[in-house]
């Protein structure tokens, strides 16, 4: 057989022999009659009926589950099976005893179990808790003492008193009476044993029984009392019940004690009544007007939001309302009865028609006639006060004896002091005496007497001063006389001697000081006819503007709180100040514009492109003055640009591919207060660089801040390109290879080259130059030394604006534009770096647009240096990319130019920055290669035009400055028709120079 | 379509919201409209018919605004309870709901593809939510204005939003660019022209602005009615000859669009006017009012 197995080929499947089958059946059968029934459990083999091993499952009972494998079956039981979803949980499962039995062994185990009957109250628990109960459910259903469904549970007393602790100590329930139950009991029992006893002794053996028995059931009783009394103490203490006093009887008062029916009358008024309240507290929501017909939450609060703005007398159509108030029953019999009582009329009664009881008034006291509602003091004035209304006296010549002059003048400060009386004491006193001749009207006598009135007056301010004290201290009284000296005015008739010569000097400053304090020049604006109301909202500071306004142009009296209100911080006052200086000056300027007669547009042009435009925060009010408003309606709608990134999944989801794949996240945009400070578009300026007076803003000083963090990004950059001037020469070999080449299409682009182009090129020009400005500052911050070699970078800006013809131009030319400009800034050599840096972004989008066939068309459009964005957005759907692109190169290059939309494009700048060199080294990687021999050829070139054009320039200083002026070159030169071997060369020199960097 | 054809006539009285009804809006194809009110509803008719078919309950305070998805499948409504929901227009159930806002939100919008709801909120925000995810997150939060938003327009590439600070916004996603017109007036509600060429904004000095939408130029200035202190929609009608919006004194106006005088206005609701929607092709249109009725309009 084996054999001959080997030899044959099988196909198919063979079939089972059929002995084999029966004889397994016949074993399953044989086995299932019994045969291993007699084995042990453990032992048996678990089959069906073919025979067969069933498995179960692991948990469901492995190879034999249940009796002799009867779980499925009908005999068996039905495996659990764990369900559990979303919608249909499941529960755990708490398993008990009742899980494991049957019903009927269930009905058995019901007769044992255990529970607890009413029916065995011994101690009244039950029945007091019962009775509790009760009282609760009633007292809900009377009127509390809080008004609303408050539970009294909630006010039950926190701790409770002594006694109440004591008796719970000493077995006493709550509910239980405290009366002891046995003493009564004991009581009785006494009695009825001493009755028992005088009965035994004083009655035979007859009454024996008798009394036997009397005892027993005495016994009986005070067996049986305390528990009946028990019974009774349960119920003895009854709930206190919280019954508010609600009317003005007094306590105890009971009105209706005779007269039971009115009870009920005023139950059923009440109950009426808390009806009503209760609704009129559910649907009068504090006296707002709420939006009708919805309540809120439970846990919202009542908003303003919540109000019904809409509800101006508007009754609503639809009667929902009349649904919800439907009144009950019971409430309309209370109205009626309320009604009927309203009239006064109880049944049986009848209004009484006269009233017994009366009020009595009194009439107030009858003032008299010459009462003055005035408190009279008696104490004596000052009799000095009442020289106030003298006319002072001449003035005197001190008399020539310098002791008689002494004593006048201390006479005269005691007599003031003193008073009159003391000059007439010493007048009597001093009578024979000559010296005192003064007092009597003698030698001296006016000097004496002017002396005295002056000290008075000295004296009486002083007071004066000490009786007031609102009085400011700072004023001094000045005669008109006193201020004349001290003001250095002649006076009428002036004595030889001044005597407050001594004062004057010190006050004289003092004075003057003052008053130019007090006093304001008048600026020179003449016509301000019209007040203008830039802060029409706000009348209190419309006011202090009014003021400063006043102030500014009128001169006059200064205001004590001028800047601002008292109560205002002193950076508020400042920033208000500012406010209104720049208000102020808007008013100016519209002034001045009606004055030259300004069109409209030229207005608007220059106010759109001001100086300051004001922001929405705070300052937006200055733009309605009046002035403008002429020309407010001609200035909105205004159009303002921004850059926005709309985030990945946004785009996705809109399917529009992402305008900022792959871009770093932009910086968020600064919202500070210089952001509202809008400056001159670079563009518009371009034009009118020369007549707009008002892009002379100095932007460093106004923006030290944004201006910090450009120098900081910038200082980065610039150390580097130090770095590289120091590098050695094979870098130059790049640039010159560069510069060949720019030469050639310098040569070829001058001819196709259109004016558009060459504005274009100066305006770039224009930029650099101004940007080189700034970084020529920062370069002598940073103490950096760069040759100054700027002209010939200007010529060579220059070679593609207007003048091409003559390579030469004055560099003068550009200069005093860029210095027109930048009146601040002078030329020195760090100017290169600056084209430097900027140069490489050029070439990166130079690059792109040569890669990209553009039109010449779309080319000029983009590049037309006015309204360029407009023409942008309005070009055709295919060239998007491209105009992207080319915009997004306008805007870097206006970034980075010192005034361009700073704020706007700050952060655009840098990622710009960012982008261009990734794209730079994705180049340079791919053209590594073939560039060293081109350079090389073209080194030699170079040298001798370099050295033909300008003589005498060593190589070593003009080293950086001449790449750089290359670039600069190169960067201003968009043009659209290179051609296409121009750009491929200058990739590969470019992207070789980046690799070497 | 002279003056005719202006749907003046009243066609359908639709009541059953109980208080005001906020807006009221059209589908995709003008053959239903919803709305929605102080009363927390959002409801759905059919306005030729007058017949109220749903009831979609869930917002906790008023719905502002009420937007169908172009495949009638889908709601989302926003309102006081700071929430954006997003219904199953069928089962009346609530699929999503997103939170984000901070304060009441004042309009909703479908993207073309339904797959974007942007809403703008009180909060001075525009915020953009994701439909597909589950994620409950705004995938975009656009805060650059400085007042409440109050209005938003979605084209297939731009959001266009207009606020109380004056501004009309646009936010371009495919250039990646914010224009913002400043109009100097409060803005109420933006609607934009059917082809897509001109905003019409109701500013609050009771003064609608008709806006060139690629050069910011103001066209034409609509006035007569008056709002001044309501939330008020503006439309133009379907062949955008005519400017309609609804005025506080219950009135409604249209106004020529090129040379803007009042065409025709008429009382058409006891109280104020919230919303008009007009049908994008026939010549109906709806109006509610705070009077708690919206009215259909046919010629």
């Amino acid at each position: 057989m084996d054999a001959d197995e080997e030899d044959y080929v099988f196909y198919g499947t063979p079939i089972e022999r059929e002995e084999e089958m029966t004889s397994r059946k016949k074993k399953a059968v044989a086995e299932s009659s019994g045969l291993l029934r007699s084995l042990p459990p453990w032992k048996q083999e678990v089959t069906d009926e073919e025979g067969r091993r069933r498995f179960h499952g692991a948990f469901t009972g492995g190879f034999s589950a249940g009796f002799y494998n009867t779980v499925g079956s009908k005999e068996g039981w039905a495996p659990q099976s764990f369900t559990s979803s979303r919608k249909n949980r499941a529960e755990v499962k708490k398993q008990s005893i009742f899980s494991f039995l049957d019903d009927d062994e269930i009905a058995e185990m019901e007769g044992h179990s255990l529970g607890t009957s009413l029916q065995f109250d011994t101690f009244g628990f039950t029945a007091a808790e019962l009775a509790r109960k009760q009282a609760e459910k009633e007292q809900q259903q009377r009127p509390s003492a809080i008004p609303g469904p408050l539970p009294d549970e909630i006010v039950l007393l926190a701790t409770e008193s002594i006694g109440v602790k004591l008796l719970l100590k000493m077995g006493w329930r709550r509910g239980n009476s405290i009366k002891d139950s046995h003493t009564n009991s004991l009581y009785d029992a006494r009695r009825e044993a001493r009755k028992a006893f005088l009965a035994l002794s004083s009655d035979d053996v007859s009454t024996d029984l008798a009394v036997s028995e009397g005892v027993k059931s005495d016994l009986q009783n005070a067996i049986e009392l305390p528990a009946n009394d028990d019974l009774k103490s349960s119920e003895s203490t009854p709930v206190y019940v919280l019954n508010p006093k609600q009317d003005l009887h007094g306590l105890g008062y009971d009105p209706f004690k005779h007269a039971p029916e009115f009870r009920e009358k005023k139950r059923l008024r009440m109950s009426g009544k808390k009806e009503l309240g209760l609704k009129n507290d559910l649907f009068a929501f504090k006296s707002r007007k709420v939006a009708p017909g919805f309540g809120i939450g439970a846990l919202e609060e009542l908003d303003v939001e919540d109000e019904d703005v809409y509800a101006s007398g508007y009754d609503f159509e639809d009667n929902y309302i009349q649904e919800v108030e439907e009144p009950s029953g019971l409430v309309i019999e209370s109205k009626q009865k309320l009604g009927s009582k309203e009239k006064g009329v109880l049944s049986g009664f009848k209004v009484a028609s006269k009233l017994d009881y009366q009020l009595e008034r009194f009439d107030p006291p009858v003032v008299p006639k010459n009462f003055v509602p005035h408190h009279k003091f008696h104490a004596p004035l000052d009799d000095s006060n009442k020289h106030d209304g003298d006319p002072p006296p001449p003035e005197a010549i001190a008399p020539e004896d310098n002791n008689l002059k002494l004593l006048i003048e201390g006479v005269a400060t005691l007599v003031a002091r003193c008073g009159k009386l003391f000059e007439d004491l010493s007048r009597e006193k001093n009578q024979s005496n000559p010296l005192f001749s003064f007092l009597t009207g003698g030698n001296g006598c006016d000097y004496y007497a002017r002396k005295l009135w002056e000290e008075r007056q000295k004296h009486n301010d002083k007071s004066k001063q000490l009786l007031d004290v609102k009085s400011s201290p700072t004023v001094q009284k000045m005669t008109a006389e006193s201020r004349g000296k001290i003001l250095g005015e002649r006076p009428l008739e002036r004595s030889s001697r001044d005597t407050n010569s001594s004062v004057a000097s010190a006050d004289v400053i003092q004075l003057q000081f003052n008053l130019s304090d007090t006093f304001t020049k008048p600026a020179s604006l003449k016509e301000l006819s019209e007040i203008a109301k830039p802060f029409k909202e706000d009348p209190a500071k419309q006011e202090r503007f009014e003021l400063f306004l006043k102030e500014k142009y009128h001169g006059g009296l200064r205001s004590t709180d001028s800047g601002g209100a008292s109560n205002m911080s002193e950076a508020a006052r400042a920033r208000e100040k500012l406010d209104f200086e720049a208000a102020a000056e808007t008013i100016e300027k519209g002034l001045r514009g009606k004055e030259s007669n300004l069109s409209t547009q030229q207005f608007m042009e220059m106010s759109a492109t001001a100086v300051m435009e004001f922001a929405p925060g705070g300052l937006e009010q200055a733009k309605v003055t009046q002035a403008e408003e002429l020309v407010i309606k001609k200035m909105y709608p205004k159009r303002e640009e921004f850059q926005w990134r709309p985030s990945p999944i946004l785009c996705k989801r809109f399917d529009i591919i992402d305008p900022f794949m792959g871009k770093p996240p932009p910086a968020p945009r600064r919202r500070s207060k210089m952001d509202s400070l809008v400056f001159t578009s670079d563009s518009v300026k371009s034009t009118t660089v020369d007549e707009t007076v008002t892009s002379k803003l100095p932007v460093a000083q106004l923006d030290p801040q944004q201006f910090s963090t450009d120098v900081n990004a910038r200082e980065i950059e610039v150390n580097m390109e130090v770095e590289k001037v120091e590098r050695p020469v094979d870098l130059y070999k790049a640039i010159f290879s560069d510069d060949s080449d720019d030469e050639v299409e310098n040569s070829t682009s001058n001819q196709v080259d259109d004016p558009k182009r060459k504005i274009e090129a100066a305006n770039t020009t224009l930029n650099r130059l101004m940007a080189g400005d700034f970084l020529e500052s920062l370069g002598k911050e940073l103490g950096l030394e760069v040759p100054p070699d700027m002209p010939q970078s200007i010529n060579k800006a220059r070679t593609s604006a207007p003048k091409k013809e003559s390579n030469d131009v004055n560099p003068g030319n550009i200069s005093s534009l860029a210095v027109e400009n930048k009146p601040s800034s002078t030329y020195t050599a760090v100017k290169g770096t600056s084209v430097n840096q900027e140069a490489p972004h050029d070439k990166a989008y130079d690059q792109e647009s040569t890669q990209e066939v553009r039109s010449q068309n779309n080319e000029l459009m983009l590049d037309s240096p006015s309204g360029s964005k407009i023409k942008v957005t309005g070009s055709s759907e295919n060239e998007s990319s491209k105009i992207k692109a080319e915009k997004m190169d306008q805007e870097g290059r206006k970034a980075k130019t010192p005034t361009g939309h700073r704020q706007n494009w700050s952060s655009d700048s840098s990622s710009e920055d960012e982008r261009s060199r990734k794209r730079s080294r994705r180049r340079r990687h791919r053209s590594d290669s073939s560039d060293t021999d081109i350079s090389s050829d073209h080194q030699d070139r170079y040298h001798s035009r370099s050295k033909g054009r300008k003589k005498g320039s060593s190589r070593e200083k003009s080293s950086s400055s001449r790449r750089y002026s290359k670039h600069h070159k190169r960067g201003s030169r968009d043009s659209p028709s290179r051609s296409s071997r121009h750009s491929s060369e200058r990739e590969r020199s470019e992207s070789k120079r980046e690799k070497r960097r | 379509m002279g003056i005719a054809g202006l749907p003046k006539k009243e066609a359908n009285v639709l009541r059953g919201h109980e208080g005001a009804v906020l807006a009221a809006r059209f589908n995709g194809d003008g053959n239903y409209c919803l709305s929605c009110g102080k009363d927390r509803t959002i409801r759905l008719w059919n306005p030729h018919r007058g017949i109220h078919i749903k009831t979609y309950k869930s917002h906790g305070r008023e719905v502002r605004d009420v937007h169908v998805a172009p495949d009638n499948s889908k709601l989302c409504s926003c309102g006081g309870d700071r929430q954006l929901f997003y219904w199953d227009v069928s089962t009346g159930r609530v699929i999503r709901k997103f939170r984000g806002h901070d304060s009441e939100v004042n309009a909703v919008k479908f993207n073309e593809y339904a797959s974007v709801v942007v809403s703008a909120g009180y909060d001075r925000s525009l915020r953009a939510w994701d439909c597909r995810s589950h994620s409950t997150e705004p995938i975009q939060i656009i805060d650059t204005f400085s007042d409440s938003v109050m209005s938003v327009c979605l084209t297939k590439s731009e959001i266009i939003a207009g606020s109380v600070d004056g501004t009309v916004r646009t936010f371009d996603i495919r250039i990646g660019r914010e224009l913002s017109d400043d109009l100097g007036q409060p803005v109420n509600c933006i609607s934009m022209s059917n082809d897509a060429n001109c905003i019409l904004a109701s500013c609050l000095d009771s003064t609608l602005r008709l806006l060139d939408r690629s050069t910011g130029e103001l066209l034409q200035e609509y006035k007569g009615h008056t709002c001044k202190s309501y939330k008020m929609d503006c439309c133009l009608t379907n062949t955008d000859a005519h400017v309609t919006s609804g005025s506080e004194d219950g009135f409604i106006f249209f106004w020529d669009l090129v040379d803007a005088s009042v065409v025709s206005s008429f009382r058409a609701h006891a109280s104020v006017v919230t919303s008009v929607s007009y049908h994008p092709k026939d010549d109906c249109m709806i109006t509610a009012s705070v009077d708690g009725t919206i009215r259909v309009w046919k010629t």
